[in-house]
């Protein structure tokens, strides 16, 4: 479980550096399924069957459909990546407060609260939250700020898992289908943006103010 | 009651997969007509039936007399927004905005959105209701991004990032409460609203405080309120005019009926003074922000919109005085605000339709071309401004009586004269909009029965709610009122 922790936050101090897109949807599937394992792992330390069905879930939801309407999406984005020579400053920047965001959240949370199911994990995944949120501050790809919301969607579902076990799988499975829709949905904005802006930078849109 | 409930949820799906499958404008409005009545009917039907039982629970569903006033205003403006999409779709489709293979889309998309208004109000469950809010995100980006144009995929992308990073942190506030729960020891019917109500004395205060910031912020951002609004102007200046009255009316009521749902459990945990004082202070913001955009605005929309976060921030102001008068006034004004907005955005649809802008220097003189609409739309702009005799007057005055009684002296005069500034903003707009001297070339336009009958049972509604509230309707809002405060 420690491993995986680490290996977790090794990622997404990772994605900071990366610029490259098919790299970085690389990295945060290996994000996911670090999830779905601690998932299992957790189900197979408590015996519970639910656990396993979560695993599952999380790994055909976001080891196998997103990554795909991804992967379906790149050969549209040839010539798209951050601009690292000019970026290279804010880059910088959102690694120290990923780092920063970690330190805080060990920092802060006391795992050994009544209750908490599992205290390892729990301050791994605040700090995911926090460093998928820089993410999509950071970031101005419209492919990679849907990787910071998939990071802090990991995060908040590996909050769940350590503080109660996750939740009742009914609301577990809408959690999943939301997330699903919404990348989906992301993804299809994506491509409409590629073919009106011919860019899938983010900043170009400021057009609708005041 | 349960078979209703189903079939509430099931009309809508039903009559959008249909939709797909339809290519022509006509044989959509055959199959939409009768299923958007369908909905709206066993929705009354639903009101009627809680009204008699006072309350309905089972394990997934939870309806009261609380439900019962959201409901009224997502099934009229279901059914007004169903009437008006159809003269107005087929006039963009006319003038090539869209082609007419799209038209399906636009349904089947409506009613999935209209599906994920309802699921929110019936569902009994804080984590399910988070499913459905966050659903009905989902049901309308792509009608925002509708048109698939550069400004409407910059509002559409930017609405779903704000919206889904925001109903994150209400997950995780939803979780943090999940946890106080469990350590409360009523892990076994998770996040039933019932079931958290009724143990809400016994969770940790310390915990549900920690909650209910997140909760705030995540379903603050979703019913726009400042400082999380930017993503309403863009959403509801781009949408199709239909949307955006569905957006502005019924979307923003349902976010802000989930939070009055949190509200309730964190005040029988941690007392009324905390979350009342948030509640202002989030309201009053609002309100503050919202009068520099509308006085300054050239696009008609977006005026409407910023309306929208000045009532969203007036409704919170009046649930966070807390008094049995100002919860009264704040659930009547949701109803008011919906209908008299939904109203102005079907006629500012109209409007710019005609005049082929948003732009309101370039409207004049609508009066000459269209007077019946021209004297709805000013009806409608008297109205949200909170004059009398027209219903938002009745609950503004309710909500600001209610802060005078608190003996919150500043914090209600500071809000009437920013009710004031905005009364004077909207109304020069208006106008000039409706009196300007109009273009010669200018003529007469026709305007359809059903887009007509939508926009005038909401004009009635403005109009009668002004002198008239049926004691029904008083007693139904003085109980939804009690369970509001804990009762």
């Amino acid at each position: 479980m420690e491993l995986l922790t680490i290996l977790l936050l090794l990622a997404a101090i990772l994605q900071t550096r990366v610029s490259n897109l098919r790299l970085a949807i690389n990295i945060i599937v290996a994000q996911s399924v670090l999830v779905a394992l601690a998932c299992a792992i957790i189900g197979f330390r408590t015996n519970e069957l639910h656990m396993y069905a979560a695993a599952l879930l999380t790994s055909v939801i976001k080891v196998g459909i997103i990554p795909l309407a991804f992967y379906r999406l790149l050969p549209y984005l040839q010539e798209e990546r951050e601009i690292v020579g000019r970026e290279i400053v804010k880059a910088n920047l959102s690694t120290f407060m990923t780092l920063l965001s970690i330190i805080l959240a060990y920092e802060v949370i006391n795992p050994h609260l009544p209750g908490v199911a599992v205290a390892t994990t729990l301050p791994a995944a605040i700090a995911l939250i926090l460093s998928g949120l820089i993410f999509i501050m950071m970031r101005r790809q419209a492919v990679m700020q849907i990787i910071g919301l998939i990071t802090m969607e990991n995060g908040l579902y590996l909050f769940g898992l350590s503080i109660t076990q996750g939740l009742p799988l009914i609301i577990e499975l809408g959690i999943f289908l939301d997330v699903l829709v919404a990348v989906v949905v992301l993804v299809i904005l994506t491509y409409r943006l590629k073919l009106s802006f011919e860019s899938t930078d983010i900043s170009l849109l400021k057009k609708l103010k005041g | 009651m349960h078979e209703l409930i189903l079939l509430a949820l099931a009309i809508p799906v039903i009559t959008g997969l249909l939709s797909l499958f339809q290519t022509k404008a006509a044989s959509l409005r055959v199959l939409n007509l009768p299923g958007s009545i369908a909905t709206t009917v066993v929705l009354f039907t639903i009101i009627y039936q809680i009204v008699q039982e006072k309350e309905y629970s089972t394990e997934f569903f939870y309806l009261d007399q609380l439900s019962v006033v959201m409901l009224f205003v997502v099934a009229l403006l279901t059914l007004t927004a169903t009437l008006f999409s159809f003269s107005y779709m087929e006039k963009e489709v006319k003038e090539g905005a869209v082609s007419e293979s799209l038209l399906s889309r636009y349904y089947a998309l409506l009613n999935l959105f209209s599906f994920a208004m309802i699921s929110v109000l019936v569902v009994g469950n804080l984590g399910l209701m988070w499913v459905a809010v966050e659903g009905t995100t989902l049901a309308s980006a792509l009608l925002v991004a509708y048109y698939f144009n550069r400004e409407a995929l910059e509002a559409a992308w930017k609405y779903v990032m704000i919206c889904t990073v925001g109903i994150c942190l209400a997950l995780f506030g939803t979780m943090v409460l999940y946890y106080g729960q469990v350590t409360a020891g009523g892990g076994s019917q998770a996040l039933n609203w019932v079931a958290l109500k009724a143990i809400s004395a016994q969770l940790d205060p310390t915990v549900v405080k920690m909650a209910f910031i997140f909760i705030l912020i995540g379903y603050g951002t979703k019913a726009g309120l400042a400082p999380m609004h930017t993503w309403l102007p863009d959403a509801h200046s781009q949408a199709p005019s239909p949307i955006s009255a569905l957006l502005s009316g019924a979307l923003l009521s349902c976010a802000l009926y989930v939070l009055i749902r949190n509200v309730i459990i964190v005040q029988g945990a941690i007392g009324p003074q905390f979350p009342h004082f948030l509640l202002m202070g989030i309201g009053l913001l609002s309100i503050l922000i919202a009068i520099p955009f509308v006085l300054v605005q050239h696009d008609v929309k977006r005026l409407l919109a910023y309306s929208s976060v000045e009532h969203m921030g007036i409704i919170t102001l009046g649930l966070g005085v807390g008094t049995p008068l100002a919860i009264y006034g704040a659930l009547l004004h949701i109803v008011n605000h919906a209908v008299a907005k939904s109203s102005l955005f079907y006629i500012a649809g109209m409007i710019t339709q005609d005049y082929k802008t948003k732009n309101i220097k370039q409207i004049q003189g609508a009066i000459n071309g269209m007077p019946l609409v021209t004297t709805l739309f000013i009806i409608g702009i008297l109205a949200i401004t909170g004059s009398p005799p027209f219903n938002i007057f009745i609950s503004e005055f309710k909500i600001v009586v209610s802060l005078f009684e608190k003996q919150q002296w500043m914090i209600g005069a500071v809000t009437l004269l920013l009710l004031s500034g905005i009364f004077a903003g909207m109304l020069r707009y208006l106008l000039k909009m409706s009196f300007g001297t109009a273009a010669p070339e200018r003529t007469r336009v026709p305007v359809r029965p059903l887009a007509m009958s939508a926009m005038v049972l909401s004009t009635v509604l403005i109009i009668v709610g002004g002198f008239y509230l049926p004691p029904l309707a008083n007693s139904i809002l003085v109980r939804a009122a009690e369970i509001v405060l804990g009762g």
